[in-house]
């Protein structure tokens, strides 16, 4: 019964401290849809393979959303005929580079100062690397799926194009941006007073979807804490190579929010190597089980193995140095 | 759902319960969500009762691990087991289950200002160990008045004679709470010998003098208990 009352008391103050980042994030990720324009932004991005990708990853300052929702707009800066390192750095590094995980990192590690800057760090470089690589495809067609594919407007042509053509794609409903129609057909206008309320009936949206993941992520830590005898979580969490490779494994299975996830690697963080625990926070928002059905609106499934083990490999050897090496 | 969460937030913070759960440097960040999500609630329904279900727009998607319905559903039962559940502070089981040390790891809390000048029956468990953290050697605080307050552990590996004054330390949220103490020998006068007449869990202020003993083959520094007292559990159990 004590066990139970643990478990519960961890839980409620997991769910307690994450819950003002998660309506944060889904407030921002919200005003975004309704307020900002992406297409504007998009002239001015570079056409460099590497500053396009660097560029895309620090898009995410501007678009302030987690994994979750990052899809939908990488999805849209594709067919809107943004260049592929631009889109995958974005697709990468978006749900870490931005203002509110930052601030959620910090909250959590406070302690741990380095573990929030090579977070950012890893995310951007890891992102820029693959944007890099998936530069060399100039032409991504034939890697996504042949609805967005069809939609895609040719590098060449201009970029103003309509973009509601993207919603003749298949019927597709994986995208909140499609069905709803809202990011297309905003309201004429800068009246408040309309666009308020759609705003907040996408956070209360948003709220109910990814709450949901949340219960599940934090049940599942508290569960894990309370109940798994200490020297097994002890013996898998301070080995240099096992460590990570269980907080990978574990960040890719559970799914949780970017917005959130360092609350929950915070209650691992006496028994994990840190390297572990930065795997866990720099993997889990690139790729995860719940993402992967997004993704998988976008890319086809080749692609997705591309991303997945460029993605993997890069985060399990550069955490492997940090456990190694630095702490 | 949203509501029953508003008020779960808030019922934390009304009846101080979120002392168990939180850091005080983030309770606002509790409070004002809650405040948030009732807003968003009560705007909910303003919106039902003004529109007709036809004229709604079409539900949008979003795609998730979990179907909708089953999302919402979950948060409102956990909402509700939230109201009914009161939170209760960790005890030494979860102190001993995740290990019990004098040693503030390096990684963890750093003090954040170093008083030399504090006079040492002033300090609590958590300045004790920081003290000692800086300057490890037991001798070096031989003599020295104690008098501290936290709850007691008997660790397994301790002589009857001895046992644990020990207080948790949270950095953030009760996720992260990891317990810190100091071992008490409990051999001086007027005091019952052994630790069975000082039961686990139960909070005592303990006062005496600071000394070095060998316990496990591992010179420790242990308060050399003279006067050990019955005190409620405070308010806020933890230190920070």
């Amino acid at each position: 019964m004590p066990q139970w009352s643990n478990a519960l008391t961890l839980f409620f103050s997991l769910m307690v401290e994450a819950m003002p980042f998660l309506l944060l994030g889904v407030l921002s990720s919200s005003a975004l849809l309704i307020f900002v324009d992406e297409r504007r932004l998009l002239e001015a991005m570079p056409r460099h393979p590497f500053l396009g990708a660097l560029a895309g990853g620090l898009f995410g300052f501007l678009f302030p959303v987690c994994e979750c929702g990052n899809v939908p707009v990488a999805r849209r800066l594709l067919v809107k005929g943004a260049p592929s390192s631009v889109a995958v750095g974005f697709l990468l590094a978006a749900p870490t580079i931005n203002p509110i995980v930052m601030w959620a990192t910090w909250t959590a590690f406070r302690d741990q100062p380095s573990v929030v800057f090579l977070r950012l760090g890893f995310s951007l470089f890891i992102a820029t690397i693959i944007g890099w690589v998936f530069s060399s495809q100039v032409d991504l067609r034939p890697m996504l799926q042949p609805a967005v594919a069809n939609a895609v407007v040719p590098p060449s042509t201009s970029l103003l194009q309509s973009g509601t053509f993207m919603l003749g794609g298949k019927g597709q409903t994986l995208s909140r941006f499609d069905t709803s129609g809202v990011a297309v057909a905003r309201p004429a206008g800068g009246d408040l007073w309309v666009r308020i309320p759609l705003v907040v009936e996408n956070m209360v949206q948003e709220l109910r979807e990814l709450g949901g993941m949340l219960v599940l992520g934090s049940a599942i830590a508290s569960i894990v804490q309370v109940g798994v005898p200490r020297d097994v979580i002890l013996s898998l969490g301070q080995g240099p190579v096992t460590s990570i490779i269980a907080m990978m494994i574990l960040a890719a299975v559970v799914s949780i929010c970017s917005t959130v996830d360092s609350f929950f690697a915070l209650s691992f963080a006496s028994t994990f190597t840190s390297g572990s625990l930065l795997a866990f926070l720099v993997f889990g928002p690139m790729i995860d089980v719940k993402n992967i059905g997004l993704l998988l609106s976008v890319f086809k499934g080749r692609a997705i193995v591309y991303l997945f083990v460029l993605a993997a490999q890069l985060t399990f050897l550069l955490t492997l140095v940090v456990n190694l090496y630095i702490s | 759902m949203m509501s029953v969460w508003g008020i779960l937030m808030l019922k934390y913070w009304v009846s101080g319960q979120i002392v168990y759960l939180l850091h005080p440097d983030y309770m606002w960040l509790s409070n004002t969500a809650g405040i948030v999500l009732l807003a968003m609630a009560i705007f909910k329904v303003m919106r039902r009762m003004r529109m007709s279900p036809l004229s709604s727009r079409p539900k949008m998607q979003h795609a998730s691990l979990l179907p909708q319905g089953w999302s919402t559903s979950l948060l409102l039962l956990v909402g509700l087991l939230g109201l009914w559940y009161t939170p209760r502070p960790f005890a030494s089981d979860i102190a001993l289950q995740r290990g019990v040390t004098d040693v503030v790891a390096v990684t963890r809390s750093q003090p954040q200002a170093f008083r030399v000048s504090i006079k040492p029956e002033d300090k609590s468990i958590v300045e004790w160990v920081r003290t000692l953290n800086v300057y490890p050697e037991p001798d070096e605080y031989k003599g020295q008045a104690v008098d501290v307050s936290g709850f007691v552990i008997h660790p397994p590996n301790l002589p009857e004679n001895y046992m644990l004054i020990s207080r948790f330390i949270l950095t953030c949220c009760a996720a992260d709470a990891y317990p810190v103490g100091l071992p008490v020998k409990l051999d001086g006068e007027a005091l019952k010998g052994d630790r069975s007449g000082y039961p686990a869990d139960e909070w005592f202020q303990v006062k005496g003098r600071m000394g070095t003993e060998t316990i496990n083959d591992d010179r420790r520094l242990t308060i050399l208990a003279t006067e050990i007292e019955s005190i409620e559990e405070p308010r806020n159990p933890y230190d920070y």
